[in-house]
């Protein structure tokens, strides 16, 4: 049987996300009330553990460190068809970057079991550093594949997936238990059922903390973070807009004569 | 005076229960360890952002005290270094092996990890490219360091401690690391500006040893490139980029049009590749390509900061967006509030007029 | 005491409802609006989502999920088309008949594939001598033997040329006080659909005329007790039908309000966004007023039939004012939109029209508003 792991996380709605800014004045992030959804890519993350479950044999434990709203995506990602959950969910969890998040992560995983495949969506929307998928694999000891866009062969203890370039892509072969993280060309992900929300009642959702994880808290979130945040601006705009009026056609002339005045056409 | 942290690897440590003040204190007792890149070769050519990070490695090393040393992997790259010493580097760390002729994660990250150990650079700077993007944080996480992503700027705040600057919720957010070494950071091309080759400098170069018994447990077997279409972005004097506004396939053809018509390249904002109407590659941005064009256009997009910060240096920007209120228009040099789908095509013809004069 | 949320399990519904009405209906609406037709991949799309199985119960192949569930689902389908949310609506009007007044071999007959889609229901008691007045209807059935026949014709029934199990009121040959319900399949003798109406909105759901002449009928296929049809019917049009309004109402108001604001924000007039009008803001606080109000009535009646009550007095309240809501939201998205309300390419413009055939359906708001002062006085 194929133990698969898939690491979601709970990010802020892409389409609402841009609420959240800066403040010019205090420098502070403003509060928006923006709901939190599947990240996108963890999405496509989740379906390729369903397909292989389809094809294979296969158990599927969905782990995410998040606050307690996280626990709606971990039950989401049941409802399509994971069977166990597990929210890694603590105070001292917060303020985590990509680092103490692929360490969190990685305890997370041991803590869960034996495992052949770790599934994690390329980036998040929100942070989008890349970094957590090849960390987690360093903190456990396992090789890792960035960018997956096609499985392309199962063998006895190894795949072949191919992993996208900017302009191609790179055959590879890799030795599992291994970290695979994923693109949105892998896979078209499955929506929400009825049935499947019915049948996700009956699946459990751990909810484990530092002490769970049995882990000194300074190796967590903000003081395991190695990087932090010193400080937030906001950009300055060097440019004076003119915003060009008249009719359509005359907007496009007046647009036109500037732009060959400036000289770039 | 702060200390400086030694890091030892293997495997996961307890790290110390002491952390001395978040506000970066450097050592001064000894030079500061050197400035890295790991430069990047594709078929035995260097990539521009390797150059472009050298210099700009150069100028934090003469701030502070230190050296620029590059690491470069590859194969037949005995040539190589006298590029990077004439972009600004001290000492070239060359691995010229056939093993390493094409990007291996594991071997790769041994052998600068095992250098970093040894030489205790003080930063290292990496190519946000496909290899670097998965190169940096296999490195990041065995020296138990800090490694920032999306880096629009990089300098060393009054402390002397690196100051990594990355656009976030409609502004720029300054990210530190304050106490672990060395201090990481990934940068896309055109960030930072070619340096001018000094073809004069010289500098050391110090062969590396390919380690023998690896696991090999992730090979690259082959890597199939595709020829990219039409003009390239990076280096396009005109780029047309357009976003969700844009609506559907029809009005992308559009635009396609608009860019075609002016002898540009099309670049275009996440919803559009998520609608299916552009490519991955063509996506300007934070997570994309930098661009730094005579003329931008951007047509059906908001403005918003991780496009707008793939912009580098246009000299003239447009905006055509029936939303007055998007962040675009204060932006920009032109603005026109209107309908895309009417307005590209009534823009075409005029400059279509305007070409047959 | 009151609790007001959704559950978590309730907030998937609602979340897996959209994707799919998004994903899957919304394509489909210019062809609908177009040929007024049904969609075949719609009514497909629909049986894949399980959305007719959702009140039926597990044993016979359902989902067992109950009304606020179907509520749920009916207000998001219906806040991308209101016809489909019409016809899946009155898909679960037709079952309704079955789950309460059904012999234990009519459930296992019907439910099953009822619930995956592969037959589709619906209920007919409209008659030309009015819906207001079911007891006027003509249609009537007579016993002969071990099978009834029925002759007559129903009017403005929707899913008239679709469905395969129709629930139908007819009267007592005899005895001009009594009813009964059939249940009849398309393809019986002497039944068929005649004239398909062409309505100005909710295009996309049909509507038209069921013939019967000599319609012969197994006694097996009587639903109910003989004699107490009406009963049967309207339980069914009072608690399932009235609710599946409801939930129609509720999704036009929420893409009214939805389209309001995103054109409000964006058109220029005077120099700023219409948005900062006040009168605008006035329209856009009343929709919004009634969408809440309408929201709490609705699911309050829906948890009250989740709870084995009936709510037909509730569901008249909701129902009278979410169609009213309704057809004053699309009105005032059609002055906020200006000139382009009235264009085609303008999604309000499709929200008016659809407004239009809320009311009359399920019973008419003057009704409800006879049945409410029937349960004040009472």
């Amino acid at each position: 049987m194929l133990n698969i792991v898939v690491c979601v996380k709970a990010v802020p709605d892409p389409k609402e996300a841009d609420k959240i800014r800066i403040d010019p004045v205090t420098k502070t992030l403003t509060r928006a009330d923006v709901p939190l959804v599947l990240n996108p890519l963890d999405k496509h993350a989740m379906e390729a553990a369903l397909q292989l479950k389809e094809r294979f044999d296969a158990h599927i434990a969905v782990l995410s460190m998040g606050p307690p709203e996280a626990g709606r995506i971990v039950r989401e990602c049941l409802a399509l068809g994971a069977d166990q959950g597990v929210l890694l969910c603590d105070r001292a969890f917060a303020g985590a970057d990509a680092y103490a998040t692929a360490y969190t992560l990685a305890k997370g995983i041991e803590k869960i079991g034996p495992y052949d495949v770790v599934f994690c969506g390329m980036a998040s929307s929100d942070g989008s550093t890349e970094w957590v998928g090849p960390e987690l694999a360093t903190f456990l000891g396992v090789p890792v594949v960035t960018r997956v866009k096609e499985l392309v062969e199962f063998g006895e203890g190894w795949w072949k997936v191919k992993a996208s370039l900017e302009d191609g892509y790179r055959l590879v072969r890799v030795k599992l238990p291994a970290v695979l993280t994923v693109t949105r060309e892998l896979n078209t992900p499955r929506t929400l059922s009825f049935s499947g929300i019915i049948k996700a009642r009956k699946k459990e959702i751990s909810e484990w903390g530092v002490s769970d994880l049995g882990v000194p808290s300074d190796l967590v979130g903000l003081k395991g973070s190695p990087t932090i945040v010193s400080r937030m601006t906001t950009r300055e705009s060097k440019r004076e807009v003119e915003i060009i009026g008249g009719t359509r056609e005359e907007k496009a002339e007046r647009l036109v004569q500037r732009l060959v005045e400036a000289g770039v056409i | 005076m702060g200390e400086r942290f030694l890091t030892e690897i293997q495997g996961l440590l307890p790290r110390s229960e002491t952390f001395s003040e978040r506000c970066g204190q450097r050592s001064m007792e000894n030079t500061p360890g050197p400035v890295w890149v790991i430069a990047e070769q594709i078929d035995g050519r260097i990539l521009t952002v390797s150059l472009q990070l050298i210099g700009q490695a150069r100028k934090l090393a003469d701030e502070l005290g230190a050296s620029v040393e590059v690491v470069l992997l590859g194969d037949e790259l005995d040539e190589h270094p006298q590029q990077l010493f004439a972009a600004g580097a001290a000492r070239v760390y060359l691995g010229s092996d056939p093993r390493l002729a094409f990007y291996q994660p594991e071997l790769y990250t041994e052998i600068i990890v095992k250098l970093a150990q040894e030489r205790q650079p003080e930063m290292v700077l990496i190519g946000s490219t496909d290899v670097g993007r998965e190169l940096a944080p296999l490195v990041a996480a065995r020296l138990e360091t800090g490694l920032t992503a999306h880096c629009i700027d990089l300098a060393l705040d009054e402390n002397g401690v690196l100051e990594q600057v990355v656009p976030a919720y409609g502004g720029l957010i300054s990210i530190i690391c304050p106490e672990k070494r060395p201090q990481m950071a990934t940068v896309a091309r055109g960030v930072f500006p070619t340096p001018e080759l000094d073809e004069s400098r010289t500098g050391e170069v110090i062969l590396l040893d390919v380690p023998d018994e690896l696991p090999r447990r992730v090979q690259t077997l082959e890597i199939v490139r595709e020829e990219p279409e039409g003009v390239p972005l990076e280096s396009a004097p005109i780029v047309v980029a357009g976003g969700a506004g844009v609506g559907d396939l029809e009005g992308w053809r559009q635009i396609a049009e608009l860019a075609k018509v002016l002898n540009g390249a099309l670049g275009c904002t996440r919803p559009a590749v998520d609608e299916g109407w552009a490519g991955l590659e063509t996506m300007i941005g934070q997570s994309g390509k930098m661009v730094s064009p005579e003329l931008y256009i951007g047509v059906g997009l908001s403005g918003e900061q991780q496009h707008m910060v793939g912009i580098v240096g246009a000299k003239v920007m447009v905006a055509i967006n029936n939303d007055p209120h998007a962040p675009i228009f204060e932006q920009v040099d032109y603005g026109i509030i209107d309908d895309c789908r009417e307005f590209v095509p009534a823009l075409i013809d005029k400059i279509r007029e305007y070409q047959a004069t | 005491m009151i609790d007001f949320t959704f559950t978590e399990e309730q907030e998937l519904f609602r979340q897996a409802a959209r994707e799919f009405a998004e994903t899957k209906i919304a394509p489909r609406v210019p062809e609908m609006e177009e040929t007024g037709e049904v969609s075949e991949e719609v009514v497909k799309a629909l049986a894949e989502a399980e959305m007719m199985a959702i009140t039926i119960p597990e044993e016979y192949g359902g989902l067992g999920l109950g009304y606020v569930a179907r509520l749920i689902a009916l207000e998001e389908i219906a806040r991308v088309s209101v016809a489909t949310a019409l016809m899946l609506q009155v898909f679960a009007l037709g079952i309704e008949p079955i789950i309460r007044f059904g012999t234990e071999e009519q459930k296992k007959k019907y439910l099953p594939a009822l619930a995956t889609g592969e037959r589709l229901a619906t209920v007919a008691v409209t008659e030309p001598t009015g819906g207001s007045d079911p007891k006027s209807g003509r249609t009537s059935y007579k016993k002969d033997g071990d099978n009834y026949i029925i002759n007559g014709r129903k009017c403005f029934i929707t899913n008239s040329h679709i469905a395969d199990t129709i629930t139908v009121l007819a009267r007592d040959e005899e005895d001009p006080d009594a009813f009964s319900t059939f249940i009849v399949e398309k393809g019986m003798e002497g039944f068929r659909p005649g004239h398909k109406e062409h309505k100005v909105g909710m295009r996309g759901c049909n509507t038209g005329e069921l013939i019967f002449e000599n319609c012969r009928v197994p006694s097996r296929n009587l639903l109910g007790a003989e004699g107490k049809g009406m009963r049967v019917a309207m339980t069914a049009i009072s608690e399932v039908g009235r609710g599946g309004m409801v939930g129609c109402a509720l999704g036009l108001q929420a893409a009214c309000l939805e389209a309001s604001v995103e054109f409000a924000n964006e058109r220029i007039l005077y120099g700023k966004p219409i948005s900062k009008l006040q009168t605008i803001q006035n329209k856009l606080a009343e929709m919004k007023i009634d969408l809440e109000a309408g929201r709490l009535l609705a699911y309050r009646a829906a948890a009250l039939q989740d709870q084995g009550v009936r709510a037909s007095n509730e569901f008249a309240v909701a129902k009278y004012f979410t169609t009213e809501a309704a057809q004053k939201a699309a009105k005032m998205a059609v002055d906020i939109h200006g000139g382009y309300g009235c264009m085609e390419e303008y999604a309000v413009s499709r929200y008016w029209r659809d407004a239009a055939v809320l009311g009359p359906s399920a019973g008419t708001s003057d009704i409800m508003k006879v049945i409410i002062a029937r349960w004040v006085l009472s």
